[in-house]
């Protein structure tokens, strides 16, 4: 069950080295498939989507800035076309209320009949109004037409009525005034005969300017209204109606023109405002007009497009992934079968190659023991011979001889035999730090009695910056001794051999042994590590040194060559590492 | 001078002579060289009707020292005696016309049935 699984996620989730491939990790060209796998998904996935992300992001800024800037535009395209409506619609009536005024005069004005008939011909004419009503300079009200009866109330000290006497003309604030009914005051000044002026009031309803507005109200998230300078409503606006009619838009500083900008509504959804300050040509009025649009509402084209790309975006960032993961566990799984593959094969030549060193090892032996054994043979079937064939050398002393004779040779097949032994053991190592000049001064310590008994000069030099080598002592010690003692044996009496250290790089130690014996000849130099090698006589030397003192050294991770002249002599260089590794399984 | 009915070549010398002693207690007189060169040596001024030869001679392979001793005295009977001999060594020495091709360790009986048989061919 877990094993079809694992099949089937192989197309996702590739197989990598496990514990049983342990001993193949030497073999391996990718040291960590896994981490290729994510290198190459990481590479794809950037390469082939940042383009996208990046196209995408442009385009949502381009988008972006295209919905503000075209939201802007809009808006206060809107807001100065609502403008000029409401502007219009408040000079229409200053104009007429003048016109009046100065056409009819005081005399015929503060006649209240006359007024009534002057009231009815502007309904007509307008209509909205509500009343009118002629106030004297004192700011009394002297004449009244209309629904309610005010005559006689004085306006001295509403603003409107001192801002008329101002600027001959003025539009007042919405409010409620005596009638308490929202309404907008519209008043000119004009002059009496006799110099004193007189102001033309109007009352008009607030629903013939909101109908004007609305006629500009393009869709169900738009909202147009009127604020005065301190930003209370005043007229009916969707977003703002409420208790506190108090808008919470921050208005920049008085503005002529109309303008527009960004904000947010309470909710924080994003709004477009458009503004515009509303100016009579008689007279500039506290009234600002707003627009406010919802982006969200006004740009819905432009959003479900930009929410479709973004879904593509995704659609496509989901396929690449999909496309770059099954293509590169696809790509990986087959590479690390193959480097497997070539790991297996590499791991089984090596085998094969031990397997045919181990096969000729055995020949050599065989070839070996055979010469002591045909001497064993001989020796005793002399000492037989002597039994048989002459009696009476049962007692003879040289019966003593011939056994010893076979003894030797005996012993010369267990020397073979032990150093075969020791050639084929495989011991662990035991790591512990060895110090190089010591170990040499007690090698050469077996030695001095032959070197001056054959008049052989030993020259150590091994400086004290050498450091304590991590290395297995014992193994050590033998590749010394068996370098040392072949050089002993290659060298005639009187010659020099030279012992010396250096450190190579910072993790490396190289100890050369050197003598200036017969040397080695070219074609033997291949040679001299083979098992079995040797140019002493017959019955001197088994030819294992060297392939043991090689297989050693190669144990402790480190190397040794040789070079030679024939003639000049010999040196065996052996390279080990300061800190010990940790040995592959 | 004294006759010899045998010569010994080979590299080890312990074992020549062993050889040579056994040889000698079955009344065969024997003497033994220790290398190709001296064996030719030993063979110009002496004749010896049978000669045991070894293949590993520290101077010269043995093949070489057969091949000399064919040349220079056909009639001589060459035993080749080795520890090492392959079966293409048996048939070079064959073919370069020794008597027969014993391997070590040897095989006494067998050595002295080749030698009398030979001491009616020489």
């Amino acid at each position: 069950m877990k094993e079809s699984l694992r099949r089937a996620l192989g197309f996702v989730w590739p197989r990598f080295q496990e514990d049983d491939d342990a001993h193949l990790n030497p073999y391996f060209t990718f040291r960590d498939h896994r981490r290729t796998w994510w290198m190459v998904i990481v590479i794809l996935m950037t390469t082939a989507l940042l383009p996208l992300v990046f196209l995408t992001i442009t385009h949502y800024q381009l988008v972006q800035k295209s919905i503000d800037i075209e939201s802007q535009l809009r808006t206060e395209r809107l807001a100065s076309n609502a403008r000029q409506a409401v502007t219009l619609f408040f000079e229409e009536r200053l104009a007429a209320l003048t016109f009046t005024a100065k056409e009819v005069g005081y005399d015929h004005l503060s006649q209240p009949g006359y007024l009534a008939e002057v009231l009815r011909n502007l309904k007509l004419g307008f209509g909205g109004l509500t009343d009118l009503s002629v106030i004297s300079q004192s700011g009394k009200q002297v004449a009244y037409a209309g629904p309610f009866n005010l005559e006689g109330k004085d306006y001295s000290k509403q603003p409107w009525y001192m801002e008329c006497q101002a600027h001959d003309a003025c539009v007042s604030e919405v409010f409620l005034g005596y009638r308490d009914m929202p309404h907008i005051v519209v008043a000119v000044k004009s002059f009496q005969q006799d110099g004193r002026f007189f102001i033309l009031r109007a009352t008009l309803e607030t629903e013939r300017l909101i109908q004007t507005m609305s006629a500009f109200k393009t869709g169900p998230h738009v909202d147009i209204f009127l604020v005065n300078q301190a930003g209370l409503l005043q007229t009916p606006s969707e977003y703002y109606d409420g208790e506190a009619r108090q808008t919470d838009i921050q208005l920049p500083d008085h503005s002529e023109s109309t303008k527009a900008m960004l904000s947010a509504d309470r909710s924080g959804q994003p709004i477009v405002v458009g503004y515009a300050s509303i100016e009579t040509k008689f007279s500039p009025t506290s009234f600002v007009l707003m627009v406010v649009k919802q982006k969200a509402g006004m740009m819905k084209v432009w959003l479900d497009l930009r929410r479709e790309i973004n879904w593509f975006f995704v659609a496509s960032a989901i396929v690449i992934t999909a496309v770059v993961i099954l293509t590169s566990s696809f790509m990986v799984n087959k590479v690390f079968k193959a480097d497997r593959d070539k790991a297996n094969t590499m791991a089984m030549a090596e085998q094969n190659s031990q397997l045919a060193s181990i096969g000729q090892l055995a020949a050599g032996v065989a070839h070996e023991i055979n010469n002591p054994l045909a001497l064993i043979n001989e020796t005793a079937g002399y000492v037989k011979d002597l039994f048989t064939i002459k009696a009476q050398y049962q007692h003879d002393p040289e019966l003593m001889e011939q056994i010893d004779s076979i003894l030797d040779a005996v012993d010369r097949c267990g020397t073979i035999t032990r150093q075969l032994l020791s050639f084929a053991r495989r011991l662990d190592l035991r790591a512990q730090a060895v110090d190089l000049k010591k170990m040499v001064a007690d090698v050469i310590n077996f030695h001095k009695k032959e070197a001056a008994y054959r008049n052989i000069t030993l020259h150590v030099d091994i400086p004290d910056e050498i450091p304590r080598i991590e290395t297995d002592r014992g193994k050590l010690q033998q590749v010394i001794l068996n370098l040392v003692n072949n050089a002993f044996q290659a060298v005639e009496d009187g010659c020099l051999l030279d012992i010396r250290a250096e450190m190579e790089g910072a993790k490396k130690v190289r100890l050369s042994i050197r003598d200036n014996g017969c040397g080695i000849s070219e074609e033997n130099i291949q040679k001299v590590f083979d098992p079995f090698f040797t140019t002493k006589k017959e019955g001197q030397g088994t030819g294992l040194g060297l392939s043991i003192t090689f297989g050693l050294v190669q144990k402790l991770h480190g190397n040794i060559s040789v070079k030679s002249k024939p003639g000049e002599g010999t040196t065996f260089i052996v390279t080990l590492p300061v800190y010990a590794e940790r040995e592959a399984a | 001078m004294k006759r010899y009915t045998i010569l010994i070549v080979d590299d080890e010398k312990r074992y020549a002579d062993m050889l040579a002693r056994r040889l000698t207690l079955r009344g065969i007189s024997t003497h033994a060289c220790y290398d190709g060169g001296s064996a030719l040596d030993f063979l110009n001024h002496t004749p010896i009707p049978v000669v045991i030869l070894d293949l590993q001679l520290p101077d010269m392979y043995g093949l070489e020292v057969l091949k000399k001793i064919k040349a220079a005295l056909p009639d001589t009977v060459v035993i080749i005696l080795t520890g090492h001999g392959s079966e293409k060594d048996r048939e070079k020495s064959m073919a370069l016309g020794a008597h027969a091709f014993m391997n070590k360790p040897l095989d006494i009986d067998r050595l002295m049935d080749i030698v009398s048989e030979c001491n009616g061919i020489a």
